[in-house]
């Protein structure tokens, strides 16, 4: 069944752009000190990170109510925001004061959050027909 | 008048629980007629319900949606007088021995002379 649907990919796009702007700004921060900067653009990507998972996630039910708990969309986020991490990391953008190990131990701990969250999903499996909550089909 | 009132509140409130799971039921009926496509689907309902059950096109949207992907429909696509193709639906054979099971189980029951007795008492 088909579980990448549109409103999925438009959030991965947002989630992309989003994060690729937070780091820039957080790298800024760190490289001119200002906890200002960190605190306001880390605010600001949690605060639009939420909303639009919010507003796609919603969008993404009312096509059709996928019974998934929201995995699709944490692993969506994990995977968006670790890949543009790791690659901010790799290509060497962040700031030269930037302790990486910070960045990769949060990807770590939330790989581990988020396989939790996947065996809640799978065990919420069982109330589903084809991915689609049972005592929903028929409404 | 006060039981009047009374009266209407509450077959309004059973006819609201009771429509709630209708629309399915309504569905498989209009595609156990001819394949059709929404606007259709949408008219027989309306029409073959006496205007009891109405349904918005976003819901019907959803259900028909929801059906395809538990492959109890699926649609052909033919051309439209204008604009895009049309999606004409139609039972699978999942769908159509569904269909025939919930009527057997839940539909026919009505038809039995005892209980046909019954709701002619009250007449």
């Amino acid at each position: 069944m088909k579980t990448i649907t549109s409103y999925l990919l438009w959030y991965a796009l947002t989630v992309a752009v989003l994060t690729i702007i937070f780091r820039y700004f957080l790298s800024f921060g760190i490289e001119n000190n200002s906890t200002a900067i960190i605190t306001v653009s880390a605010t600001i990507y949690g605060f639009l990170m939420f909303a639009s998972g919010w507003y796609f996630g919603h969008k993404d039910e009312e096509y059709l109510p996928i019974y998934d708990i929201g995995f699709r969309f944490h692993l969506t986020t994990y995977l968006v925001h670790g890949a543009i991490t790791l690659l901010w990391i790799g290509l060497g953008f962040c700031s030269k004061n930037e302790d990486t190990d910070i960045s990769v131990n949060i990807l770590i701990y939330w790989g581990i959050l988020l396989l939790i969250h996947f065996l809640f999903f799978l065990w919420s499996r069982k109330k589903t027909i084809k991915n689609l909550d049972k005592d929903d089909l028929f409404e | 008048m006060k039981k009047d009132k009374l009266l209407d509140e509450l077959l309004l409130s059973w006819e609201n629980t009771y429509k709630k799971g209708q629309l399915t039921l309504w569905i498989f009926m209009a595609l156990q007629e001819s394949k059709k496509y929404v606007d259709e689907i949408k008219s027989f309902i309306e029409e073959k319900s006496n205007g009891t059950i109405t349904c918005e096109e976003q819901s019907l949207y959803r259900s028909l949606r929801k059906f395809e992907v538990i492959d109890v429909l699926a649609y052909d696509l033919q051309e439209g007088n204008k604009g895009p193709d049309r999606k004409y639906y139609y039972m699978t054979d999942l769908g159509q021995e569904l269909f025939d099971r919930f009527v057997d189980r839940n539909i026919k029951l009505f038809h039995s002379t005892e209980i046909i007795n019954i709701l002619k008492l009250n007449k």
